[in-house]
């Protein structure tokens, strides 16, 4: 794995010269949350470096919100800078979802192999980070070509992969080969680790969640289903959710439109029987998804602990709270 | 694109349309390509820009170009189905799921449980069957119904009594003036018939609560949780694994089914919650 230094200065403008030819999306600071935007000119002043996560999970970029399914598809070569971690870490269920072999879905491929992934550290956490209680670290180790840290107002980038490698060569004549990564900054990933760490550190692992969650019987979802108001927020703002409905269009075309287990009618069937009428079987229904089903069915955890569910949920449900209770 | 567009539905021409209930009709559908399934796999079928539901074909595998498919008025979309005059096309999507292991059958007697619209995958693997029927020790049929006018597949009966290795039976909830065979649910067939419960494979389809209470009744007469299989029915929209809607627990019914054995789901959710409910009882 190469590394090498560029000054902040140059590092924004090979951004721009980037953006010329590719869509590049990075994060941009307008108002309290960084969230991406396509590059330009106009905006690049905005964008901000290792500040936690963006708002919109990265899983849109692969599976947008609507999508056609059967008319071509055009996708333009895309550069997208400055996902964290756990995002990056989501992929691993999603790819092995929509690149399954048995039913490869072209739409995802095709966006995943046109797009250049470039994570970046986190130097701050959010108030419900909780990425290290679930094995994801702070700073991106795999699933993108190049990640970047900024320190010093001087940009270290780790290449990942050979795509990362040709595509630094192709903007890029100034960059410096350094020999592995400053001290700086494993002395930033430590103290990020850290405050990972104290702040959850009541927040059971993986293992004792799922052992905890199965033996619950329906107290506590009772108790925390009573604030749900079936909104999907949760659903829609996780990186790993990926459940999706296909709507019919004339001509047999279909799109291929987010859906969320939390909505009613989910899982009704004609005749109206539905195994999730009951909101609290739908919360159950959540979390063991999360934490059971998927880590049996994919052998992935369905949640990398970027906490975006806690911070979106109208009802105030706060996943870690419930777990830690489940976990008592 | 080269590789295949999963999502892209292949089209079909809706030759005939039979009424067999006032409420279910059998769909005769052709396509100019042959189409390779296996007894047990369903198809999604997409009425254009209305919608797609998931549908065992009832027509047998053998027969490549040409497919059957029995279907409910029970919903939106097979409500729309049901308005079809015949001439119109529509879009084929799979085939998906596991079908039925045959070869796993073979040399066995096998009990066929069907009930209601639950009969149309089961013409589809008795078809299959009796392809090879001399593989088979015996094949014992039992099939319900509401009323006797409520089943499907009228004529196809008579045919069925010809074979030497299969018997038929068959029940209503309710019988009329002119019914001479078995009245009470499909269940009480299970008595009537001398078969080695221990080693038979068992094959149940029909309404969820017929399935349940059916798996129930052959393990009480002693059949193995490992031969008996259930068609399981779940709200599903792909069918290929992604969309999350059919999940039961752990398990996709689209690709991990639609055909389970009873070990493979008695500790489900919705087979935990049927047993607690009967054993309260």
């Amino acid at each position: 794995m190469r590394t090498y230094s560029v000054s902040l200065k140059q590092w924004v403008k090979i951004l721009s010269l980037v953006s010329a030819k590719y869509n590049v999306f990075a994060p941009l600071l307008r108002q309290d949350f960084p969230d991406y935007e396509l590059l330009s000119d106009d905006n690049v002043d905005l964008i901000t470096f290792n500040k936690t996560k963006p708002t919109t999970p990265l899983k849109a970029f692969f599976f947008p919100i609507k999508e056609n399914v059967v008319k071509e598809q055009k996708n333009k070569k895309r550069v997208i800078v400055g996902i964290p971690s756990c995002d990056l870490s989501a992929l691993n269920l999603l790819d092995k979802i929509f690149l399954d072999e048995d039913f490869l879905d072209t739409y995802y491929k095709e966006k995943r192999d046109n797009t250049i992934l470039i994570g970046s550290d986190c130097y701050e956490i959010d108030n419900n980070c909780h990425c290290t209680s679930y094995g994801v670290n702070p700073y991106p180790e795999k699933n993108c070509d190049i990640s970047y840290s900024l320190i010093d107002h001087k940009i270290t980038l780790q290449v990942h992969t050979k795509k990362g490698e040709k595509f630094l060569s192709e903007f890029s004549t100034e960059l410096i080969e350094i020999d592995g990564i400053p001290i700086g900054i494993e002395e930033k990933r430590q103290k990020i680790i850290e405050e990972l760490k104290l702040q959850n550190k009541e927040l059971p692992d993986t293992e004792e969640t799922r052992k905890m969650l199965l033996k619950e019987g329906s107290v506590i979802w009772k108790k925390y289903a009573k604030d749900c108001v079936s909104c999907g927020a949760c659903a829609v703002i996780c990186p790993s959710c990926h459940c999706f409905l296909l709507i019919d269009k004339a001509n047999f075309e279909k799109v291929k439109n987010w859906d969320a287990c939390q909505y009613p009618a989910f899982e009704r069937v004609a005749g109206d029987e539905d195994p999730l009428e009951k909101i609290y079987n739908r919360l159950k229904n959540r979390y063991l998804c999360k934490f059971v089903h998927k880590p049996d069915m994919f052998g992935e955890i369905a949640c990398t602990g970027c906490g975006r569910c806690i911070d979106a949920c109208i009802g105030k449900i706060n996943k870690n709270e419930l777990i830690i209770e489940a976990c008592k | 694109m080269a590789e295949k567009n999963i999502y892209k539905p292949i089209k079909y021409k809706v030759d005939k349309i039979v009424t067999e209930t006032p409420l279910i009709k059998t769909f005769f559908i052709s396509a100019e390509k042959e189409f390779e399934f296996k007894t047990g796999q369903f198809v999604e079928v997409t009425l254009d820009g209305i919608g797609e539901a998931p549908y065992t074909p009832s027509s047998s595998p053998y027969v490549k170009n040409k497919m059957e498919l029995t279907i409910m008025n029970a919903g939106y979309v097979t409500g729309k189905m049901h308005e079809l005059k015949g001439g119109e096309t529509i879009g084929i999507r799979g085939p998906y799921g596991k079908g039925y292991p045959i070869e796993k059958f073979y040399g066995k007697e096998i009990l066929i449980l069907g009930g209601g619209v639950g009969l149309a995958p089961l013409r589809c693997l008795i078809l299959t069957l009796l392809k090879e029927e001399d593989k088979f020790k015996k094949i014992y049929i039992c099939f319900g119904a509401k009323t006797p006018s409520d089943f499907i597949y009228k004529d196809w009966f008579d045919e069925l009594k010809k074979h030497k290795n299969v018997e038929l039976l068959r029940s209503v909830d309710e019988a009329d003036a002119n019914w001479n065979e078995t009245e009470g649910v499909v269940t009480v067939l299970l008595d009537k018939i001398e078969i080695d419960f221990i080693e038979t494979v068992a094959i149940v389809c029909g309404p969820p609560i017929m399935m349940k209470f059916g798996a129930k009744r052959l393990l009480e007469l002693g059949a193995k949780e490992e031969n008996i299989y259930l068609s399981m029915e779940t709200n599903m929209s792909c069918g290929l694994g992604k969309c999350g809607h059919c999940a039961m627990d752990g398990l996709y019914v689209c690709k991990d089914g639609p055909v389970f054995t009873y070990d493979e789901i008695k500790d489900t959710t919705e087979m935990i919650e049927f047993r607690s409910y009967f054993e309260k009882k």
